[in-house]
């Protein structure tokens, strides 16, 4: 986490020229992710997170909008509303939070690839809900539509953290930010903020939502074998980076009012 | 959903709160649990699980296909869940179709293991073939018969009671084939394997109703719930899959303790599947 938290402004972060030149590299080396010293593909380490870049405002149209990239992952998020739910619903004395998560069909290195996260939308809204006030847009709907520019791993927690920075960006009254994010275990190891490669290789996944200010988790699901204390361990891991990247949200929100107006 | 007047949401909270509640369980029993396997003809395993109200079906079906290129020693298994209308009206049209795409997420994440098929349930490498070439796809299918909460847990036991009951056929591959053809096999229709399923875990989803938690709740009981979390737990006490239901948050220490206690449930809800599951393989044996 040293890179995200050591500076608190967030730095513009400018993708590497020789990105395609890497690509090649990754490709043709042998993954040995299993050993207990190997260097993970971008030269991180295990506790490290990717460079944030987060921007909102990224869509004029919208109520508010903003925009992630966390290395490769590309995400952008719109949300609109409150506007007036559908006349075929319900009456509801709260208001409703529409998800939809979508791919482009360039998302990945198999074209149209992205099809198969069809349960990411209920997820989304899953972090979601329990942390927006639906209490205070009764009869409304917001929508936040989610769009993977490119996938490069973990694109789930930087949807959802990116649609939170939206909503937020939109002026829908929410309880605290929610920031996520996930861990993959890779043998003995937890590495932190996985990337596509590490992902396809992973033996188990915890993904945390948290809400940092009020420590409280929104949504978590794991996957493969563990532990208790792997558990313990990987979760404790999680909640602290959530921590640092909410407050690197925060500030890309002082950033985005202090700003003047073009 | 579920209509309950005031009093009635008092009663089954206050019920909780006192560790009795509506049916007189108390907070972390289950209900009694009914398993019947070998229902379905048509299919390679089949069993149907009674939790209470809750009935489900699931069914195993076995077909012969190409593993990934990427797990070339690997077989393939894929879980869908079905939410028919008879169980409950809302499931009618598209109603029931988050619910199931819910479900079958969640059972996915909870047999199939990670990425790699480390911790899968379901030993997939016994479902290869000939390596590379031909292995058995697994689809196993779930429905919903009727619906009084917990679909999850009972959805759980049905896989694994239907596992055990599952056949292979035993495949016979032709020797002589060059490496780069299609290789022949004859599929044995007397000779079946047995699927070892000792390794596929159970589900416990504690609910969480006010500030207690309760195992197995009833669809009244669910209706009030603020968050409820799903552990799966095999035979060593080892966590294969876990994802949180319900909007409200929850602190990261109630977390771990849940998980503990749902590590405890989950003995007795092994020990009492198995011995449903092996009761119900005698009756279907003597039948």
């Amino acid at each position: 986490m040293a890179g995200k938290s050591s500076s608190i402004a967030p730095t513009t972060y400018s993708p590497s020229p020789t990105l395609k030149v890497k690509k090649k590299q990754q490709q043709q080396q042998q993954p040995i992710f299993k050993d207990v010293d190997w260097v993970r593909p971008d030269g991180r380490s295990f506790q490290h997170c990717r460079p944030a870049f987060l921007r909102t405002g990224a869509v004029n149209s919208a109520s508010g909008s903003a925009y992630a990239e966390f290395g490769n992952t590309k995400v952008i998020v719109s949300v609109f509303g409150p506007r007036e739910s559908k006349k075929a619903m319900m009456f509801s004395d709260i208001g409703r939070l529409n998800c939809n998560v979508s791919y482009t069909t360039f998302a990945s290195s198999i074209r149209g690839q992205g099809s198969e996260h069809k349960e990411f939308s209920s997820m989304l809204h899953k972090a979601l809900e329990g942390a927006v006030m639906l209490e205070s847009f009764p009869k409304t709907t917001v929508d936040v539509f989610a769009l993977v520019l490119e996938s490069g791993g973990s694109d789930l927690p930087v949807v959802i953290s990116c649609a939170s920075l939206a909503l937020a960006d939109a002026g829908i009254m929410m309880f605290d930010l929610v920031t996520s994010v996930s861990v993959s275990c890779l043998g003995t190891n937890l590495v932190i903020d996985p990337i596509t490669e590490e992902e396809s290789y992973q033996d188990g996944s915890l993904m945390i939502t948290s809400m940092p200010s009020r420590n409280e988790v929104t949504q978590l699901t794991l996957s493969g074998d563990w532990s208790t204390p792997k558990i313990h361990e990987a979760m404790q891991l999680c909640l602290d980076a959530c921590l640092k990247l909410g407050e690197i949200m925060r500030s890309c929100l002082r950033e985005a009012t202090s700003a003047p107006h073009e | 959903m579920v209509g309950l007047s005031v009093g009635e949401k008092h009663f089954i909270q206050g019920g909780i709160a006192q560790d009795l509640r509506s049916d007189g369980r108390k907070r972390l029993t289950y209900r009694p649990i009914s398993v019947e396997t070998g229902v379905l003809a048509q299919a390679n395993g089949s069993a149907r699980v009674k939790l209470g109200g809750t009935d489900v079906i699931a069914s195993v079906k076995a077909e012969l296909g190409r593993p990934n290129h990427l797990y070339p020693d690997k077989g393939k298994v894929s879980i869908y869940v079905d939410c028919s209308p008879t169980a409950a009206p809302m499931f009618e049209g598209r109603g029931g179709e988050e619910l199931s795409a819910e479900l079958s997420a969640a059972l996915q994440r909870c047999l199939l293991g990670g990425r790699s098929g480390a911790g899968a349930g379901i030993n997939l490498s016994a479902l290869i073939v000939v390596e590379g070439k031909m292995c058995w796809d697994l689809y196993i299918d779930g429905l919903v018969v009727s619906s009084d909460g917990n679909l999850l847990d009972a959805l759980g036991a049905a896989i694994k009671a239907a596992l055990s009951n599952t056949g292979i056929p035993k495949v016979n591959v032709a020797v002589g084939a060059s490496a780069d053809e299609e290789p022949e096999v004859d599929i044995s229709d007397e000779e079946f394997l047995q699927f070892d399923t000792s390794g596929v875990p159970v589900i416990v989803t504690l609910t969480k109703v006010g500030r207690h938690y309760i195992a197995d709740a009833t669809l009244e009981e669910e209706s009030q719930m603020s968050s409820a979390l799903s552990v799966s737990v095999d035979r060593h006490g080892h966590i294969c899959g876990m994802m949180k239901r319900g909007g409200a948050g929850l602190d990261p220490s109630v977390i771990l303790d849940m998980i503990s206690v749902s590590k405890h449930v989950s003995d007795q809800l092994i020990a009492k599947l198995d011995s449903e599951i092996s009761a119900a393989e005698v009756d279907e044996a003597e039948s």
